[in-house]
C-alpha cells in the first residue's frame, strides 16, 4: 500500500465494464480511470494524491462526468463524491464484503438513467398573479409601493411573508402535479428539496431506456402548460444519485 | 447561466441540460454533492477524508431578508409592464448582482441614523403589535 497515493472511488458497475483510455479522473493533472474487478463487480478507481485538494470545480465535473457516461451504457451505483481508499486490497475488500447487495442493486438500475426536473418561478409572472387572487395582499401591495424601506418595512416582511408562503404551497402543489403526470412512465420518483428561494418543482425520476422519449415529451407537455409561469429544466441522463440511499453502508 | 451548455428546439418551454457535468457549476453541484452510496470505516476499508472546498450546500429558509426582497420585487411590479418578457429577468439578474449587501445595507442604516424625530413619528403611526411581530419572528429563526 502506497503510502501518499490512494484510490478515489467513482462509482460500482457490473464487471464487464471498461473504462475508456480517454475518461479522465479528478485531480490535476486528472487521474487516470481504471477498474478494480471483484466477481460480477467492479469499482471505477482513480488514483489521487493524499495531500492534493480535491473538491475544485474541475474535479466534481470530472466525477459527474465519468458517472453520467457510465449511466448511459451500463448500470452503476455512484459512491459518495470524496472517498478515497488506501490501495487495491481496500476496494477488493469493500466488493466482497458487499458483493450481492451491491449485484442486486445494480441489477435494478440496468437500462434505467435519472432525469431531474427543475422548475423555476418566474418572480414578476408570480408575484403578479399572487396580488390579483389575494385581496390582502394585494392591498398590502399598494402600501408598500413606491415607499421606501425604512418607511414600510414592517408591512414589507408581512407581505413578503405571504409571497413566500404561497411559493411553498405552489411547490408543493407543482411537484404533486409534475409526479402526478409522469407517474406512470417512472419507476420511481424523488422529491428534492428547493435549492433556490423561488424553487417551482425539483424532482429526480428513475426512467426506464423505452419509456424515455414519451418522458421527455411528458414533462415537456407539463412544462408547456405553465410556459409562462415557470422556467422548467430537465436535467439528464444522469446516474441514479437521488436512489443509491437505500444502498448506502451506514450502520 | 449558461447558454452554451443546454440544448432544445427554440420555442420549447422545457430547456434541455445534458448530464456529465455539462451543465453550470451550481448543477453539478447539485446534483452529486452529497449524493451516492456511503462506505462506512466498519467495512475494513480505510476511507481517507479528503478536504472539500467550502462548497456549501445551499439551505434555503426563509428568513426576513428574503420576505424584504419579494417586496422590492413588488415594487418592480409596478414599473416594469407585464407583457415584457424577458426584460423582469434581466432586472432580477442585476438586482442578485447587486447582492443588496453594502449600497442597500449602508442605506438603511443612515436613515436610521438620521434622527429619532423619524423614528418617533414612524413609531406613533406604526401599529405596536404589528411592529413587534416580525422582530419576535426574527430571533426565533436565528
Amino acid at each position: 500500500m502506497a503510502q501518499e497515493n490512494g484510490l478515489f472511488i467513482y462509482g460500482i458497475v457490473p464487471s464487464d465494464v471498461e473504462p475508456t483510455p480517454e475518461a479522465e479522473g479528478v485531480g490535476s493533472p486528472p487521474g487516470e480511470v481504471t477498474a478494480i474487478r471483484h466477481g460480477e463487480l467492479a469499482a471505477l478507481v482513480s488514483e489521487v494524491g493524499l495531500e492534493e485538494p480535491l473538491g475544485r470545480p474541475a474535479d466534481l465535473t470530472a466525477y459527474e462526468r465519468l458517472l453520467d457516461g457510465t449511466a448511459v451504457v451500463a448500470p452503476v451505483l455512484p459512491v459518495r463524491f470524496g472517498t478515497v481508499v488506501t490501495g487495491e486490497d481496500a476496494v477488493e475488500d469493500l466488493l466482497a464484503a458487499h458483493h450481492d447487495r451491491f449485484a442486486a442493486a445494480l441489477d435494478e438500475f440496468e437500462d434505467r438513467l435519472q432525469y431531474t426536473v427543475h422548475g423555476r418561478f418566474d418572480e414578476q409572472e408570480f408575484i403578479a398573479g399572487f396580488l390579483a387572487e389575494n385581496a390582502a395582499a394585494g392591498a398590502l401591495a399598494d402600501e408598500v409601493r413606491g415607499r421606501p424601506e425604512v418607511e414600510s418595512r414592517e408591512q414589507r416582511i408581512r407581505l413578503g411573508e405571504m409571497i413566500s408562503q404561497a411559493v411553498e404551497l405552489r411547490r408543493e402543489a407543482e411537484n404533486r402535479d409534475l409526479i402526478d403526470a409522469v407517474g406512470r412512465l417512472v419507476v420511481a420518483d424523488a422529491p428534492l428539496p428547493p435549492s433556490n428561494e423561488l424553487d417551482a418543482v425539483r424532482v429526480s425520476f428513475l426512467v426506464e431506456g423505452d419509456a424515455e422519449d414519451e418522458f421527455v415529451q411528458a414533462v415537456e407537455d407539463f412544462a408547456e402548460r405553465r410556459r409562462d409561469l415557470i422556467r422548467m429544466r430537465l436535467i439528464g441522463p444522469l446516474a441514479p444519485y437521488d436512489f443509491v440511499s437505500a444502498h448506502q453502508l451506514v450502520e | 447561466m449558461t447558454v452554451s451548455t443546454t440544448t432544445g428546439q427554440s420555442g420549447s418551454a422545457l430547456e434541455r441540460t445534458s448530464g456529465g457535468g455539462g451543465g453550470t457549476l451550481a448543477d453539478v453541484v447539485e446534483t452529486v454533492l452529497d449524493k451516492g452510496v456511503v462506505i462506512d470505516a466498519q467495512v475494513s476499508v480505510a476511507v481517507v477524508g479528503i478536504q472539500l472546498l467550502e462548497i456549501n450546500a445551499r439551505i434555503v429558509i426563509a428568513s426576513v431578508e428574503t420576505y424584504l426582497r419579494f417586496a422590492e420585487a413588488v415594487d418592480r411590479l409596478s414599473i416594469v409592464p407585464k407583457d415584457q418578457k424577458g426584460l423582469p429577468d434581466l432586472v432580477g439578474d442585476a438586482a442578485g448582482a447587486a447582492t443588496k449587501g453594502k449600497a442597500v445595507s449602508g442605506l438603511g442604516k443612515a436613515a436610521q441614523e438620521i434622527s429619532g424625530a423619524v423614528a418617533d413619528s414612524l413609531r406613533d403611526r406604526g401599529d405596536d403589535r404589528e411592529r413587534e411581530r416580525p422582530r419576535r419572528r426574527r430571533d426565533e429563526e436565528r
